[in-house]
């Protein structure tokens, strides 16, 4: 039979081509693993909550509190159906993992490019496959909000409501813009149905080609060799093949992250519904995008409001917060491999220490978000009078620029200072060489 | 024959591919535009989308008390969040919750107390009423005890309502308009709509155009 299978489907080709691949031996390259898994989970848990999930938000009588015949008690259809599947047994759990394995990917995610970036895997030839990866992590923030957008509680409303502003807050063409993405003017009849169109095809679609693209290319060009390859064998393919020897670890890492993931969602609740309610007229107090998002949060929190009108389109605080900075902050990521210039294909991973420069600068990029991301905690520092109204922006803005520049400085020496005792070290290994001679 | 080059009546290879690419991309642009067409639907106004209207009565915005209407003892310097309740074509009353933004918030201060630029002669007797959505982003803010001011949870944005509910910190750009309001035996009555352009308008000019069509379609 093997025979036959192989006359039509060229198995064997197959075999050497794909199959065999080498995968390095190193924890940190297990990071985009980690984030293919959470897709698949993410389709997977998602499929099941599509199923028992009514995409609309027409008003429809509580089944659980249906109230009087005079006096029937309304909720918009898509939130009666989260809170129908909260009852179904492990109903809550479900959308729990679906939610955490979102949060994780994203957190698998940037932690993989930090990998990338660090060790100088983004250089030539494989640049196309940073900006695949920076798409993707584009694509997967938005179909992280499109999902907490569907169980239009209050909180999923207060969300969309702020996004709507955002959209429609582009010169010029933002009131249309936001009308055609969400489905009329906010809250149209159709915004349920037009958003989850986005969340279960249309991002899902993107997501799942770009990943192909993705792993494809990693594949023709093959990963960057780790360090250790070098020594073992100088310009060959080092690592253990996909089939049969790294499939069991792929495996064992799969169930062993899923299982982990079950066990947080089994035990930490996350966007309880029911405590949000249906959409109110009372906002919900302190609302926070996920940790990913609250860096734009911050940068909207800190820019002060202002107008200004050019030929007839209005560019807003919120346009520059939301949009523009953004825009900048993506596109200095998208520009990373064109600011290194070597003829040379990149084999090997580089020990982060050997290019300061870079080392810093990413340090102080991660310090400058972690700084707005606090900023976006405004309300809160406010509260607890750590500042005040007056002076809480002045600070924040000092910080957003200060600290960064701090740990750029700061990379600088540490890396200078573990160069110079590695350099003393070889000194003194070299003179106790000579002196055995 | 150094100069011979052979002339190939028939297209190259490349040469088709190129068009075909051309047309494809062409193809694919023109429906894209035509599909991008059909993403913004028509906006039919209906009376529970329209804007505060002359006329109208406040009724509680609350899930409490959702529906009856705000009571004058009821007020206080804390605001009470309403939304404005017209009538149907057909003459039934319906509650302008469509639009969110028609949440307004209604205070009554020490007639004293009320500055400019608050439009006095939309007030009656320390009773005003303002537009309750954040100019900035669009949340609802809150009234804080004891201190007289509206605060955004949001971005943290103040508003002073006894002075015509101006920016006092944080990000907004404009203050939350003022609505004329008087008071009818136990009702509350709407003599205007907002006064100056709401959150969502550009503008007045935009928000007047918008409001006299508004007008227009329902009447
Ligand atoms: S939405 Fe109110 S301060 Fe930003």
């Amino acid at each position: 039979m093997n025979q036959w299978l192989d006359d039509r489907l060229h198995i064997s080709r197959l075999n050497d081509k794909f199959l065999r691949k080498a995968f390095p031996v190193h924890h940190s390259f297990f990071l985009g693993e980690i984030t293919l898994f959470s897709l698949i989970v993410l389709i997977i848990t998602g499929i099941l909550l599509a199923l028992a999930y009514e995409p609309s938000n027409s008003m429809v009588v509580n089944s659980f509190d249906p109230g009087t015949a005079a006096k029937p008690n309304m909720l918009p259809a898509a939130y009666h159906s989260a809170l129908k599947i909260n009852a179904m047994p492990f109903g809550d759990m479900l959308r729990r993992t679906h939610h955490w394995m979102a949060n994780i990917m994203i957190a698998a995610a940037v932690l993989h490019l930090m990998r990338v970036y660090f060790t100088g895997a983004f250089k030539k030839p494989r640049e196309i496959n940073w900006w695949i990866g920076m798409l993707l992590l584009i694509f997967a923030g938005l179909t992280a909000v499109t999902g907490y957008i569907l169980p239009y509680d209050n909180y999923a409303y207060s969300t969309v409501k702020v996004i709507y502003a955002i959209t429609a807050s582009v010169p010029w063409v933002g009131d249309w813009l936001a009308q055609a993405a969400f489905a009329g003017r906010f809250p149209g009849d159709g915004i349920i149905p037009r958003i989850y169109g986005y969340h279960i095809m249309l991002l899902p679609g993107i997501l799942l080609a770009m990943t192909a693209a993705h792993m494809l290319i990693m594949i023709k060009q093959k990963h960057t060799q780790p360090q250790y390859a070098k020594r073992l064998a100088y310009k060959k393919i080092v690592g253990v093949p996909l089939m049969t020897q790294q499939t069991p670890i792929m495996l064992m890492l799969a169930l062993l992250f899923t299982g982990l993931v079950m066990l947080f969602a089994a035990f930490i609740p996350v966007h309880p519904v029911e405590f949000f309610g249906p959409p109110s007229s009372s906002g919900v107090s302190n609302i926070k995008p996920d940790w990913y998002l609250l860096w734009v949060f911050g940068a909207l929190a800190i820019i002060p409001g202002f107008e200004v009108e050019i030929l007839g389109g209005t560019i807003s605080a919120e346009f520059i917060g939301a949009m523009v900075f953004p825009g900048i902050v993506i596109g200095l990521m998208f520009a990373v491999p064109m600011l290194d210039r070597s003829k040379d294909n990149q084999y090997y991973a580089e020990n982060p220490t050997n290019s300061p420069v870079r080392l810093a600068a990413g340090v102080a990029f991660m310090a400058m978000m972690l700084v707005m991301s606090v900023a976006g905690y405004k309300p809160e520092l406010i509260e607890s009078r750590l500042l005040t109204t007056n002076n809480a922006n002045a600070i924040l803005w000092i910080l957003t620029f200060v600290i960064p520049a701090l740990s750029y400085f700061g990379t600088i020496g540490i890396v200078r200072g573990i160069r110079a005792l590695r350099e003393a070290d070889e000194r003194e290994t070299l003179a106790h060489a000579h002196a055995d001679d | 024959m150094t100069r011979y080059k052979k002339q190939d009546p028939e297209l190259t290879r490349r040469k088709f591919i190129n068009v075909a690419m051309g047309t494809g991309a062409a193809v694919g642009t023109l429906s894209l535009v035509s599909a991008l067409g059909i993403a913004k639907p028509v906006f039919r106004l209906t009376a529970d989308k329209a804007p505060p209207l002359k006329g109208d009565v406040l009724v509680h915005a609350d899930a409490a008390k959702y529906g009856q209407p705000v009571k004058p003892s009821e007020l206080s310097e804390l605001a009470v969040i309403a939304y404005p309740m017209g009538r149907n074509k057909d003459g039934s009353t319906v509650i302008r919750a469509g639009e969110p933004n028609n949440q307004v918030g209604v205070y009554k201060f020490e007639p004293s107390a009320l500055q400019a630029p608050t439009k006095i002669d939309a007030t009656d007797n320390g009773i005003v009423v303002y537009s309750n959505t954040c100019t900035h982003a669009g949340c609802f803010p809150k009234s804080v005890n004891n201190q007289f001011i509206v605060n955004c949870p949001c971005h943290s944005g103040q508003y002073e309502p006894r002075q015509g509910c101006k920016v006092i910190g944080g990000p907004p750009p404009k203050p939350m308009p003022q609505l004329g309001v008087k008071v009818e035996g136990e009702q509350l009555v709407l003599t205007s709509s907002f006064l100056t352009s709401p959150y969502g308008y550009k503008n007045d000019e935009e928000w007047e155009a918008y409001l006299k069509q508004a007008e227009e379609l329902l009447a």
